[in-house]
């Protein structure tokens, strides 16, 4: 493997890695822009330029690989390339970039929304001259809308062609270019073809200043205001991870995060703006009883001894079974322990499954970005967590003449059948443990408030077998509980136990014990980027 | 060299020179005759690299050198492209042997296609060449009626076809990336290199890309060989030379001449003096791109590459420009500026920010706005463009292609030898002249 000086660090890579690529990896910067690690590299920005020793000019980090040189080509008889990043020469190069950049730029950070996690910004205040030697009149232009809920000040762009790239080789939807040329070049629609892809919000992550900007967050709020929190899209199986920016438990923004194993550096626009319908649906906070058509509140140890006298008692008659409901949109941890409640509580009384899985058609971008067909976060986590369970028990339940019913339920966007509407309106007792007024729970004689998406914590396994960690972005609403705490005590209630878990993490930590993929899983360990499936201990 | 008679040029006042007919009845043709049935590929490439014919486009590469990279190995096809944009300023040679003798450079392009096993070349003709177009296209069908192009040319089991691809009017889309770009059906942006089209060119395939001229002096190397070509004028940079000259001389037009012609012969003899006799005061030896001379610069000049070396500028496109004694330097800067401000294709960030920065400030110099501190200026956002052309570390290389130097050189050169004229501007408050 060749060996590369950068500055005063050796380092080994591949033969074919770009400096800039090295650099990078050894948390070298080398400041740029119109490199993205998955764009086509186009060199065209030169902010990333770098002094290579035995080379008469600079060059473009992004563009320059490194190969075994010649033993007699060696530089000091030992290294294949010796770069500095820090040289006079390249410092004023850089310079010269950043002060071509910012001619025209406007200068507006106080306005802008990009203010704070801003590469012109940043790299201006490290990298370039504390004047403008420019005194003539900036290029004024106005904004424009692109579709898909994104707009452009043209005034802030540089041109770095990234967001264009990423319609041609990502979304493979081609609807940006560039219009005009020399310095009255500008990022462009069609007047008829504006962007509209379900991965067009990227181009806001994307852009390394603030020139494409996303409706939703436009003079929202100031990014140095909110808090970070690392979480994982639920909004289907591919398990994206994202950064969920909040305050005051109010959500402002999502945006990408880097997951190579999961979603590369995209989300889709679903997963973007999912947070608005979480906060659009009507929520439980309270355990509510149906009293003569109509919803009470009633207290936790009201609701628990009302599942006691329904559920707890064997009766004469009509099948005694309970339908255990588990869900695909809860973590592994809140389906664990349900499936224990079943195991250990109900034991041959219990039958379990799910209602029909939401399904769409699977959706596959040229780039390699994926959106899946199943339109919950958990499915594989709970076929791992339960022993077994009917995908859709409507048969089963219909068989045996179930007229007891205990349900997870979060598919909000889920329509019931006539035919479900039917069988549920036959039951005798239905408790459903959500956080919203779903069509199952408007149709339940006791609802128990669980957590909205953004207050869950657990775990949850996408489709490839990763396991990754669920963060709680906001706190729970009203008395809303967890829902593997509301299952625990409903096995301590219905099943006399004294199950005392005080945090999420000891559930994970039984089913290190007993759920083979589990097998030596913690939060610790899962990161922020999660880790795969243990699939030795799971085939033993 | 009074001796010297034209090569490429030598029918062009003959009439329907530029039909097959023509072209036949003196000869053409008889070039790629040869190479099909005595030559293999690689004899082709030896006897061009052996000739030290270097390209016409503007780079003065090495034409056999360069067909030599394309790699031997690999199922990928191979392409060869004829730059036939001649976009630069005061350049207008190309023009002339595609109207006059088109069957000259088909005739190049089918024997260097052969040598690079290419089965498919393009003319890339700038848009504005329409008349030239309807030439080209009666060519490749008297030539494709004649079994010189097509399938089993001229029976040697050897196919190519040849593609006409009209440009839509980019000076940049002369630029051999930015061409292969747009004759891909994209925007004419130059390509970061490497890779080089020898290696990756047209759809990601090995191609070469050669101006006109280059591809016209090839049949003449296969049928009287590199030694007789190298024998034309300075034998590191030999040949028959188009020289364009414009501006203010008395018989403007294009001169074919040997390399290493002396600048005063071309000017004050075949182009017979400068405009009402007027004195010289500067010259763009090859195109706009090439830093100018002052009068006593031109002195004892040879015309050829490394004549233009050795004055820091250098041969380029061959196209002379003439400035006399009532040119105003500020101005003529200025109008170069423009142009590049204009075609600058605007993918990187010094040239397309400093190309309208210095029209900016040539503007209001010109005005009579200007002050010292904006020459300065003007020096630093060269350099920081595209730099001296005295190729010292970190001076060059700034920009994806070589625009940067083709705006900064010139401009800076401007300058620097005219110095007084800039100025005068601020002194007396706007141009003279
Ligand atoms: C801005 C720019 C414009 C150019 N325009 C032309 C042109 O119009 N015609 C041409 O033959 N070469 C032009 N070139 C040079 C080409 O890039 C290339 O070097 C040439 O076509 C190679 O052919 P040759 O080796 O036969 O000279 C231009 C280069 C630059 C940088
Ligand atoms: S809008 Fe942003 S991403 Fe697109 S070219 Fe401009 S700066 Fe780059
Ligand atoms: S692809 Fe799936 S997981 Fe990723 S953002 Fe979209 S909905 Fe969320
Ligand atoms: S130097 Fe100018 S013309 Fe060449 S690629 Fe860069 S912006 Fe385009
Ligand atoms: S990042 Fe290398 S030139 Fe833009």
């Amino acid at each position: 493997m060749p060996l590369l000086k950068i500055d005063d660090r050796e380092i080994e890579v591949a033969a074919g890695t770009t400096v800039l690529d090295a650099a990078l990896a050894n948390d070298i910067e080398i400041p740029h822009y119109c490199y993205h690690p998955v764009l086509e590299i186009v060199g065209s920005c030169r902010m990333c330029m770098v002094e290579i020793e035995g080379m008469p000019k600079l060059q473009v980090s992004c563009n320059t690989r490194i190969g075994n040189a010649l033993p007699d080509r060696k530089v000091d008889g030992m290294y294949d390339m010796v770069v500095s990043t820090k040289s006079d020469i390249v410092k004023r190069a850089r310079e010269n970039t950043l002060e071509f950049l910012l001619l025209n730029h406007p200068l507006d950070c106080p306005v802008c929304d990009q203010a704070g996690e801003c590469f012109l910004q940043d790299y201006s205040f490290r990298y370039g001259r504390a004047h403008s030697r420019f005194e003539d009149e900036k290029r004024v232009r106005p904004a424009e809308d692109l579709g898909a809920g994104v707009v452009i000040n043209q005034n802030r762009c540089i041109m770095c062609t990234r967001c264009v790239r990423f319609t041609r080789e990502i979304s493979g939807t081609g609807e940006l270019f560039v219009q005009q040329r020399g310095n009255s070049t500008k990022i462009s629609i069609l007047e008829d073809k504006p962007l509209d892809n379900l991965l067009a919000g990227n181009v806001t992550d994307i852009c390394p200043v603030g020139a494409l900007l996303s409706k939703d967050y436009i003079h929202r709020n100031r990014i140095w205001n909110l808090d970070r929190q690392p979480s994982v899209c639920q909004e289907c199986s591919v398990g994206c991870n994202v950064d969920i920016y909040h305050k005051n438990g109010k959500v402002f923004r999502t945006s990408a995060r880097e997951n190579l194993d999961v979603n590369g550096y995209f989300i889709c626009d679903t997963g973007r703006y999912s947070y608005h319908d979480y906060e659009a649906v009507e929520r439980v906070t309270s355990p509510m009883i149906r009293k003569d058509k109509k919803w009470q509140k009633i207290s936790w140890d009201g609701a628990f001894k009302e599942i006691f006298e329904k559920l707890g008692r064997k009766k004469e008659g009509d099948s005694n079974n309970v339908a255990g409901i588990f869900s695909p949109f809860h973590t592994s941890e809140a389906n664990f322990m349900f499936a224990r409640l079943m195991q250990n509580v109900f034991k041959e009384r219990a039958v379990i499954g799910t209602l029909p899985l939401p399904k769409e058609e699977e959706k596959k971008f040229p780039g390699g970005f994926r959106i899946s067909g199943d339109c919950s976060p958990n499915w594989r986590g709970l076929t791992e967590v339960s022993s077994y369970i009917y995908e859709d028990i409507f048969n089963e339940l219909k068989k045996q003449k179930i007229k007891l019913m205990y349900a997870l339920d979060d598919g909000v966007n889920r329509e019931l059948t006539q035919e479900w509407k039917d069988l549920l309106r036959n039951l005798d007792f239905l408790v459903v443990q959500t956080y919203a007024m779903t069509p199952l729970a408007e149709r339940a004689h006791l609802l128990l408030p669980g957590a909205a998406p953004l207050e869950r914590e657990g775990t949850l396994m996408n489709d490839s077998g990763r396991i990754q960690w669920l963060r709680p972005v906001i706190p729970l609403k009203g008395s809303s509980r967890p829902d593997w705490k509301i299952v625990m005590e409903v096995m301590n209630t219905v099943g006399k136990r004294e199950l005392d878990y005080s945090h999420v993490n000891e559930v994970l930590a039984e089913m290190n014990e007993r759920i083979p993929a589990y097998e030596g899983v913690t939060f610790f360990k899962l990161g922020e980027s999660g880790m795969s499936i243990n699939e030795e201990a799971r085939e033993s | 060299m009074s001796d010297f008679k034209p090569i490429l040029t030598e029918h062009i006042h003959t009439e329907n020179s530029h039909t097959l007919e023509f072209y036949r009845s003196v000869g053409g043709y008889s070039a790629l005759e040869k190479v099909l049935k005595t030559m293999a590929p690689d004899d082709v490439t030896n006897e061009v690299k052996a000739s030290n014919l270097r390209g016409r486009g503007g780079a003065g590469f090495s034409a056999g050198l360069k067909w030599g990279f394309i790699p031997k190995e690999g199922d990928k096809p191979k392409y060869l492209v004829c730059n036939a944009d001649e976009s630069e300023p005061g350049t207008f040679k190309d023009r002339l042997l595609m109207t006059k003798v088109p069957h000259q450079m088909l005739e190049g392009i089918i024997i260097a296609s052969y040598a690079i096993q290419a089965q498919l070349a393009f003319v890339y003709i700038r848009g504005e060449f329409y008349s030239e177009y309807l030439i080209l296209e009666q060519m490749i069908a008297e030539a494709k009626e004649a079994s010189l192009l097509g399938k089993n040319i001229l029976d040697s089991g050897y196919d190519l076809d040849v593609v006409i691809h009209r440009g839509a009017g980019a000076y940049i889309c002369g630029e051999e990336t930015g061409l292969l770009e747009s004759l891909e059906g994209k925007r004419g942006w130059p390509r970061i290199k490497p890779p080089f089209p020898a290696i990756e060119g047209y759809l990601k395939s090995p191609t070469i890309v050669n101006n006109v001229e280059t591809l016209a002096n090839v049949p003449h190397i296969i049928n009287r060989g590199a030694d007789w070509f190298r024998a034309i004028g300075p034998e590191k940079g030999p040949g028959p030379k188009l020289f364009c000259i414009s501006g203010r001389v008395k018989k403007p037009g294009v001169y074919e001449e040997p390399m290493g012609i002396s600048l005063q012969d071309l000017i004050y003899d075949r182009a017979g003096g400068i405009t009402k006799d007027r004195k010289l005061k500067a010259v763009f030896p090859g195109g706009s791109s090439s830093p100018i001379l002052t009068a006593e610069e031109t002195e004892d000049l040879k015309m050829d590459f490394s004549g233009l070396a050795s004055v820091n500028s250098m041969l380029g496109s061959a196209g002379i420009i003439v400035m006399d004694e009532t040119v105003n330097m500020v101005k003529a800067c200025l109008n170069v500026a423009r142009f590049y401000a204009h075609e600058s294709c605007g993918q990187c960030t010094p040239c397309r920010e400093g190309t309208s920065w210095l029209v900016k400030i040539l503007t209001r110099l010109y005005d009579g706005n200007g002050t010292r501190r904006d020459i300065e200026m003007l020096l630093e956002i060269t350099d920081n463009m595209g730099g001296l052309a005295d190729f010292s570390l970190g001076s060059f290389g700034k920009t994806v292609c070589p625009f940067g130097e083709a705006v900064s050189w010139p401009v800076r050169s401007f300058i620097e030898k005219f110095e007084n004229e800039f100025v005068a501007c601020v002194n007396i408050g706007g141009a003279v002249v």
